[in-house]
């Protein structure tokens, strides 16, 4: 017995290498982000409250960036108005008989307005945190976007921040299409050039432009269709394959980022009861 | 030693806060990003039982880890890194008795031995941890650089907080 006690002291710190070792892959390899802790990831408390306390001070640096930003989006939007007003208009005119006013209450999506506290753009998995959370009614899987375009996915929620997966994250992948046609790729960040990300998997027969916007599809209750994502690069395509896969330069400036919107969706509980039942059904 | 032990203590805080906040968003030529906080592993005493260094290396690589959502990343390397520091030591200084201070520093092993051992050190951990980051996107090329880079970065920086650290008294002599 005394034997084996000296042996375990003489051996001890390679124990606890192998130990800590072990500690540290086992987190390492946990695989998916939506099973992390959230005591281990940058939404817990203390760390929120660091980067909250140190934003206050650098949301300051990058104002003029934003505000030209979103001077260019609010003239979109004034020019989206008149153009929808002219459609009610026109519409207005026609039904006048039977035109009934809908109550803004009854509209799918509702925005929450949050701020970045902490952002990366130069690792292979990147992570947002932003300052509110379950208390202010955010929930996981819920749609981020900025004043340019998509920003990410909440992944991880605790009572006053959440932890979004950015765009520029490998474990995202996102339907989206070219504005004006129906065809669906796939979004996902190839780890190069923060700026840019590829559309995989879009159908031999689509067609485009370089140029062209891309949008979400909104085939997901995650963000609703037409949210803008960024603009053709390039293509390429293998003989043998059947799918192109483009180069899609991002709207949104992912260094930049201050004010975000998390996307509610109010039907989303409906649809996934929905679809839980047909799942079930298929099952029997 | 319970003053010594504070100023390691502080030395850690310091170090952590300025790589959450400051030095993980640099990005050099889009592929160096300066690993600072390794300067505690670095400097901590020789005298200091294994045990130890490896506890403290792990619970800074898992603090690390927490505020960049690296979930282990740096835990791993940073174990490994305070396991291989007194043979690397020990590479350059064969005899751990000539040393005139426990810490390894600029004074204690002479500024020629100091900067190979802080660079094999830091060209260590970079490689770890951009191997282990490369298990998702291997790019052979993109790794090579960005282990470089940040190597070199992360050295200038750890030079300059060395001349910080560094007592004026000290540095007459």
């Amino acid at each position: 017995m005394s034997e084996l006690l000296k042996f375990l002291v003489r051996f001890s710190s390679w124990f606890l290498f192998v130990v800590y070792l072990i500690a540290g892959f086992v987190l390492l390899f946990s695989g998916n982000p939506f099973q992390h802790h959230v005591y281990l990831t940058s939404a817990n408390r203390i760390s929120s409250g660091l980067y909250s306390t140190a934003n206050s001070v650098s949301s300051y640096f990058f104002l003029k960036e934003i505000n030209e930003d979103l001077q260019r989006r609010n003239s979109d939007l004034e020019l989206e108005i008149y153009r929808l007003n002219d459609v009610i208009r026109h519409y207005r005119e026609q039904a006048y008989a039977d035109t009934m006013s809908v109550d803004s209450a009854l509209s799918r999506y509702h925005f929450v307005i949050a701020h970045v506290i902490n952002n990366s753009i130069n690792r292979a998995h990147n992570y947002i945190t932003i300052d509110k959370g379950s208390l202010d009614g955010i929930m996981p899987e819920m749609g981020v976007m900025d004043q340019n375009g998509i920003v990410g996915i909440v992944n991880v929620v605790s009572d006053h921040t959440a932890r979004l997966i950015s765009v520029l994250n490998p474990y995202l992948r996102l339907s989206c299409k070219v504005k004006g046609h129906a065809q669906v790729g796939s979004l996902v960040w190839d780890g190069k050039d923060p700026s840019e990300a590829m559309l995989e998997e879009l159908p031999k027969h689509s067609e485009f432009t370089p140029g062209d916007t891309i949008v979400t599809s909104g085939y997901s209750s995650v963000f609703p269709e037409g949210v803008p994502v960024g603009t053709v690069m390039s293509s390429t395509r293998d003989i043998e394959d059947n799918f192109y896969t483009l180069r899609v330069k991002l709207f949104t400036d992912f260094s930049t980022l201050s004010t975000v919107r998390v996307i509610r969706d109010n039907m989303r509980e409906e649809l996934s009861a929905v679809e839980k039942e047909i799942e079930i059904k298929n099952m029997e | 030693m319970s003053k010594v032990a504070l100023q390691f203590i502080i030395l850690g805080l310091v170090l952590v806060l300025a790589q959450v906040l400051v030095f993980n968003h640099i990005c050099l030529f889009n592929v160096g990003v300066p690993m600072v906080f390794i300067y505690l592993i670095v400097r901590l005493p020789v005298t200091l039982a294994l045990n130890w260094v490896l506890t403290i290396g792990f619970f800074l690589g898992l603090i690390v880890d927490v505020f960049s959502d690296t979930y282990g990343m740096n835990a791993v390397a940073c174990t490994v890194l305070a396991m291989i520091r007194r043979p690397v030591l020990r590479l350059y200084v064969p005899r751990e008795e000539d040393l005139t201070r426990p810490e390894p520093s600029m004074l204690s092993l002479g500024a020629g031995v100091y900067m190979k051992y802080l660079l094999t050190l830091t060209l260590i951990y970079c490689a770890l941890i951009f191997t282990i980051e490369a298990f998702t996107f291997f790019n052979p090329l993109q790794l090579l650089l960005r282990i470089i880079f940040s190597t070199l970065l992360s050295m200038i920086i750890m030079l300059g907080i060395d001349s910080i650290m560094t007592p004026r008294s000290e540095k007459r002599l």
